[in-house]
């Protein structure tokens, strides 16, 4: 009686179990200690195309063409039976013949249960083809953007290379000394944007450190403009700040027309002087100077020349919506451009709904 | 500048760029700063005939040349010629990387206006000359800036 109960024990057990492997989601697989197939999922068999109740029996490398026969397999599952390692993940090609290879993570654990005679080994298998091949065209595409990217970089730099070499190129062959001059400023105005993708091609996120980017500025303005025998000093000073392209670029053309109109009239006959470029974007509300100790303005402001660079100035701060402060520095002269918010209200910029040019904070 | 005038005197310059205009616009502003200035060429073979009949003291190769012709290898021709060279080039990191075939590197885009400054301190270093400050944006390859620049006999 005892003894019947128990084999009714037994069965009802081993056909638990079987049942639980038969039903399994994911493909799965009981072997013994010899690797003979005890049970197959339905979902091994729909996956791999193999016959579950014929693969009863067989030994694993035998399934179906003899696919399974994988070496390392082998191995690892020995080493695994054995007690002595876990497969946790294991990445293998299946290779089946005229069905092109698909890439399998296998999981194979030794049952600890009851019968220590009888070793028992769960393989559990995922094909991972797909999501594999996802990936790698997820990977792809973003290399392609990146290499796109920097096509798209290389050929903007080139042109801007064109036209600062174009305007140069006019000035030289032109007779007339005012047209050279004019010229020579659009060239400078090029090169001030030109300085910019010089910056961001090293920065990689858009951000502009300003007090390199306005170093930058003078120095090739310095370069041009100040020759062997002046002595001005050109240099830029402030707690900086970082902003984002567009709003860098604003800042330096206005770098550009300030500091190429010191140049050109704080230090006439050979005068030494000092320039400075100063600027402070930490907070929202912002400050841009450029100040000399050359000459000054004219006490007359009849004298005082509005030529395309004070309008350039003018559009680019109220495009900032910022103010244009001209002063005296005693000596010499102080342009301030500043952007306070609260002393903007009601101007007619904000009653146009645009919205203020925001200062990202120094890192 | 009668300074630049007088140390330019006498220095030879090649060009290598097959951009027709920066490279018309180099060659007038270094001739007008007093450099002798190599006809203006964008071949490989070309450049290295000019090197052979010329001697320049200093080649500016733009790393991407017209077809299949490659101005690091160029570079590195050059070199075997004695010649250094200038990367001047929109592609930093392929500059960087070849920095044993020029001595230094200047990123598109520049000024002609510059890049006279550029030339007067290369031959500078070349002539053992520290005197000019490193223009800004030049990136100096030191290992074959050294090599380059002739020991006292």
């Amino acid at each position: 009686m005892a003894a019947r109960t128990s084999t009714h024990t037994e069965e009802a057990a081993l056909s638990l179990t079987l049942a639980v492997v038969a039903s399994s989601p994911g493909p799965l697989l009981l072997l013994d200690g010899e690797f003979n197939i005890v049970a197959a999922s339905a979902s091994f068999s729909r996956a791999f195309e193999v016959d579950a109740k014929a693969a009863i029996g067989q030994q694993l490398s035998s399934l179906g063409a003899g696919e399974w026969a994988i070496p390392q397999l082998r191995s690892l599952l020995a080493a695994t039976i054995s007690g002595g390692a876990e497969i946790e993940a294991y990445e293998v090609d299946l290779k089946r013949t005229g069905q092109g290879t698909r890439r399998l993570v296998v999981h194979a654990q030794k049952l600890d249960y009851l019968d220590l005679e009888n070793r028992r080994l769960l393989m559990a298998v995922s094909d991972v083809t797909d999501t594999r091949a996802d990936a790698k065209i997820k990977d792809d595409a973003l290399r392609q953007n990146l290499v796109l990217l920097q096509e798209v970089r290389h050929r903007v730099a080139n042109s801007l290379q064109i036209i600062a070499s174009v305007l140069l190129q006019n000035a030289r062959k032109t007779q007339s000394e005012e047209t050279r001059g004019h010229l020579r400023d659009a060239h400078h105005r090029v090169m001030s944007v030109a300085a910019l993708e010089r910056q961001l091609a090293g920065s990689g996120d858009g951000a502009v450190p300003l007090t390199a980017y306005f170093g930058s500025l003078c120095d090739s303005i310095a370069a041009s403009m100040i020759g062997d025998a002046k002595q001005i000093s050109l240099s830029v000073a402030g707690p900086g700040g970082v902003v984002d392209a567009r709003v860098a670029v604003s800042l330096g053309l206005i770098v550009t027309e300030l500091v190429i109109n010191a140049l050109k009239h704080a230090f006439p006959e050979g005068r030494p002087g000092t320039i400075v470029v100063a600027c402070d974007f930490r907070h929202a509300n912002w400050s841009l100077s450029v100040s000399d100790d050359g000459v000054g303005m004219p006490k007359d402001p009849a004298l005082i020349h509005t030529g395309l660079g004070t309008s350039i100035v003018e559009a680019l701060a109220r495009q900032l919506l910022a103010t244009v402060e001209i002063g005296r520095a005693h000596p010499g002269t102080r342009v301030v451009i500043a952007h306070t918010p609260i002393a903007l209200v009601k101007t007619d910029v904000e009653r146009e709904g645009k919205t203020p040019a925001i200062a990202r904070p120094a890192a | 500048m009668d300074t630049s005038r007088a140390s330019a005197k006498g220095k030879t310059i090649l060009i290598v760029e097959d951009d027709i205009l920066p490279a018309m616009a180099l060659r007038d502003e270094l001739d007008g700063a007093g450099y002798h200035v190599l006809d203006l060429t964008g071949r490989h073979h070309e450049a290295i005939r000019a090197a052979q009949d010329h001697k320049p003291d200093l080649a500016l190769v733009n790393i991407e040349l017209h077809g299949h012709d490659d101005g690091i290898a160029l570079a590195v021709e050059l070199k075997e010629l004695g010649i250094p060279s200038l990367f001047i080039s929109g592609q930093t990191t392929r500059a960087r990387s070849a920095q044993t075939a020029a001595i230094a590197s200047l990123p598109k885009p520049y000024s002609p206006i510059e890049m006279v400054n550029v030339v007067a301190y290369l031959l500078g270093r070349l002539n053992k000359d520290q005197s000019l400050s490193c223009p800004a944006g030049l990136e100096i390859f030191g290992p074959a800036l050294d090599e380059a620049t002739p020991q006292l006999a």
